[in-house]
């Protein structure tokens, strides 16, 4: 066990609030479930038929086969696949949100919603091979969103989604055909996957592992369409300042957070808010209504409207414990079944908004694009209802909080490059990275995990790495950790970023005017949007002529435990990226899958995944990688 | 004269034991290389547990040695490798020549012949010991715990190491409340 649950100040300050109140948190919680079952742990237990549970002896004395015949290779090939066709579900169903949305909008519906980035459209369209010149905006947006609810829909097998063939170099595509893994349909993948793990069906741990590579590069596509789309309709993250840490509670505002991943909802609740500021004030908040972000919706509306961030995936249930949070809004993913047992010891509204994530004792407010300014009406009706009930000697907001430089879209970057160089504006990355200036990036992604004290491993990796000189990127809740440990600031890059890095962010950061260096880590957006990276990557590969693996870059999740991280982390793996994972998976029961997932993926994608628990250790690893990748390319 | 004294007792509440298992693993990896699971099994130990998890009649709870006061697998032992020691049957691993007849004359079927180390196929020796229950003696004293392997990961509690003299104390004290109870129904005239 970790001798501290957070490195998070603001965490460590409210814990010892919440336990003298009796108020049980996800760190009790932890504390409860210790020890976790061995058999769990190394993916050695089965449930996918009534037969069971079956376990497998991870010693070899007892049982090795299932009552059906299963080995411990198909048990946990079976259980990781389905993982992947999970955390696949959960981006596509996003994705397929945001799409249907765009399609109404282009008929004309949805009056609260319009295309606010048309370049990015056009942009988008040029890429999906739609005719852009002398048409209407919105003609274009129709074949658009047709274009993409084909990656739904489509049933021939032999063509591969169309926003993978958008966005993923030639080469690469051609390396994932040849090894029949490129998935044609997000749905029927994921359905395949489901049929295929059942009981009495594929029980050979090779296939059933590529056919869940095939549901993470379904999750790929979910997630390109997903960021790319929302970008059109919201527009594209720009360079910001904002803040993070629960020090961004205000103790004379409304203050209302918006929790989970999916911004359709956050967005019309920042445009509605400001509308209803007065309200707010009238009824004695006098510094009106103020929205903040926890995990990836928090993400969204900072990158795109600089709101704060007061709390990554771990730390939620905290924002409560400041006693000022009035309401939070819920949408999708990684929202703890928890916040509406802690919001009974305070005022604060938990509400729900989607039909099919509700939460028992959260107030339900059903969401519909159609409606969706009476519906964020409604719900700020109620926070500041809530507000008149606050209890100001529950009140404890503790005072931290950091300056966060966020918004750097793949176009941001290249935005910023082209200060530099406006005809050629990868050059400038390319130049410092061969002449050594930058030794290759990193792409921190993925969750919080009560197996690590949270956000500490983030933040070791990044330092180590900066010294280094490698260039470092984020998305989802390790940016979350980030912004709250101030990282994303100019004065973390003059601290921490070896000579060479801090040459090239000081270069671009005077040309774009920020009067010092970008921050130390850029922050990418929500997880969602790691399909960001992939683009900068992209364009980097087809530049040089290379494939991903060729690249000196390398993933990093130290923190990761949801499903969407076993897809997103396999995906990085099949396009080419070496995978650091910090929490060890459930695979270790079986040494074919280990193999499978590590040795064998490295010969057949490129990609692997590498396991180090220790945080100092990964540092090394990872940055031998990007030296033996530079080897590779001669530089 | 050493005063007598009854070993501590690993007691099961089959009413409480769902035959997780987990007891079994933390006894295996107790009695390994001081590697976790995880490591254990990434790294190929050969760990066996010192406990069985059984059922019997729709019973199900851990079974290990019962430290026997009159043990049969001390009298059998040919080399004195099991003996008595502190009120507990103890093995010297070092003085195991691996024969077996312990394990075949303990009434509990408590006692396991195996190696911990992985062994060669050309080796002359296949290095297995008699292996049972040692109340982790030495797992509790080098960790500094109260409580052993098995009891620490039960995650329903049915397990927990008990001193006989409380074990005792309390089943004299239900019985007694129940005596004292038909006693003040019955009133008997004397």
């Amino acid at each position: 066990m970790n001798e501290r649950p957070s490195s998070d100040p603001s965490v460590l300050e409210l814990l010892p609030i919440a336990n003298a109140r009796g108020i049980e948190t996800v760190f009790d919680r932890y504390k409860t479930q210790q020890p976790q079952c061995g058999f769990g742990s190394l993916g050695l237990c089965c449930r996918v038929c009534w037969k069971g549970p079956c376990r497998i002896d991870p010693f070899g004395e007892g049982p090795k086969y299932g009552i059906c015949g299963a080995d411990r290779d198909t048990i946990i090939a079976r259980q990781l696949a389905r993982m992947m066709a999970s955390g696949a579900a959960a981006h596509s169903e996003h994705g397929r949100h945001i799409a249907l949305a765009l399609l109404e909008i282009s008929k004309g519906k949805l009056p609260d919603y319009k295309i606010r980035d048309e370049a990015k459209l056009l942009a988008v369209a040029g890429k999906l091979g739609v005719v852009t010149t002398d048409r209407n905006i919105l003609d274009v947006a129709r074949e658009v969103a047709l274009i993409t609810l084909e990656d739904f829909q489509n049933q021939d097998q032999h063509k591969p989604c169309n926003w993978l063939t958008a966005t993923l170099p030639a080469k690469r595509m051609k390396r994932l055909g040849e090894l029949g893994v490129l998935p044609h349909n997000i749905d029927a993948v994921v359905a395949q996957t489901m049929a295929r793990t059942t009981v009495g069906c594929d029980a050979d741990a090779t296939n059933v592992i590529l056919g869940g590579i095939r549901a993470a590069l379904a999750d790929f596509d979910g997630m390109a369409l997903a960021t790319e789309l929302s970008d059109a309709l919201f527009g594209t993250p720009k360079p910001t300042i904002t803040a993070a840490n629960l020090g961004v509670i205000k103790p004379n505002a409304v203050n209302i957070a918006v929790n989970g991943h999916n911004p359709l909802l956050s967005e019309v609740i920042c445009d509605v808010a400001k509308e209803m500021n007065q309200a707010a004030i009238e009824a004695g908040a006098k510094d009106g209504i103020n929205v903040v972000g926890i995990c990836c919706t928090g993400n969204e509306v900072m990158m795109r409207h600089g709101i704060p961030m007061a709390a990554n995936y771990l730390s939620q249930e905290m924002a409560i414990i400041t006693g000022a949070l009035d309401a939070m809004i819920l949408d999708v993913q990684c929202i703890m079944p928890s916040l509406p047992r802690i919001a009974e010891c305070f005022h604060t509204q938990i509400i729900t908004t989607m039909d099919e994530n509700k939460i028992s004792g959260a107030k339900h407010v059903s969401f519909h694009e159609d409606h969706a300014s009476e519906t964020a009406r409604e719900i700020i009706r109620l926070a500041i209802a809530a507000y008149a009930h606050r209890d100001p000697k529950t009140v404890n907001i503790p005072n931290h909080k950091q300056t966060a430089i966020v918004g750097f879209s793949a176009e941001a970057i290249i935005g910023a490059l082209s200060l530099l160089d406006a005809a050629d504006p990868l050059k400038p990355l390319l130049d410092n990275i061969v002449n050594g200036n930058i030794q290759g990036v990193v792409l921190f992604a993925g969750c919080n995990n009560t197996q690590h004290e949270q956000d500490a491993s983030f933040v070791t990796i990044a330092k180590k790495l900066a010294k280094n000189n490698v260039l470092l990127l984020a998305t989802g809740c390790g940016a979350g950790a980030f912004a709250k440990h101030g990282l994303m600031t100019s004065e973390a890059t003059e601290k921490y970023a070896g000579d060479g890095l801090k040459a090239v962010l000081t270069a671009i950061g005077t040309a774009a005017g920020l009067n010092g260096p970008l921050p130390l880590v850029l922050h990418m957006g929500s997880c969602v949007d790691n399909s960001r990276a992939v683009a900068v990557a992209t364009a980097l590969a087809n530049k040089l002529g290379v494939d991903l693996n060729d690249l000196p870059v390398v993933a990093c999740a130290p923190e990761a435990m949801s499903e969407k991280a076993v897809a997103i982390g396999t995906w990085s793996v099949a396009v080419g990226l070496p995978t650091h994972l910090g929490t060890v998976p459930q695979v270790l029961g079986s040494a074919k899958v280990v193999q499978l997932v590590t040795e064998d993926a490295k010969a057949l994608f490129g990609g692997y995944f590498l396991v180090e628990p220790n945080p100092e250790l990964a540092a090394d690893k990872l940055f031998a990688v990007i030296k033996e990748k530079r080897a590779g390319l001669g530089i | 004269m050493q005063s007598f004294q009854e070993n501590l007792i690993i007691y099961a509440n089959p009413e409480k034991c769902l035959g997780c298992h987990s007891c079994e693993l933390a006894c295996a990896v107790a009695h390994g290389d001081g590697s976790d699971l995880l490591t254990a099994v990434a790294t190929e130990r050969p760990l066996h547990p010192r406990n069985r998890v059984v059922v019997a009649d729709g019973v199900t709870f851990p079974m290990q040695c019962r430290q026997c006061e009159d043990a049969p697998c001390t009298f059998v032992c040919p080399t004195g490798a099991c003996r008595q020691s502190n009120g507990q049957i103890v093995i010297s691993e070092k003085n195991c020549i691996g024969c077996k007849q312990c394990a075949m004359v303990c009434p509990f079927g408590a006692i396991t012949v195996c190696s911990d180390e992985p062994v060669s196929e050309d080796s002359c020796t296949n290095r297995g010991v008699a292996k049972k229950c040692d109340l982790c003696t030495e797992w509790r004293a080098k960790n500094g715990k109260a409580d052993t392997a098995c009891v620490e990961a039960c995650p329903t509690k049915a397990i927990h190491l008990v001193n006989l003299k409380t074990y005792r104390k309390a089943l004299i004290e239900a019985r007694a409340r129940e005596l004292a109870q038909s006693h003040r129904t019955v009133r008997m005239p004397f």
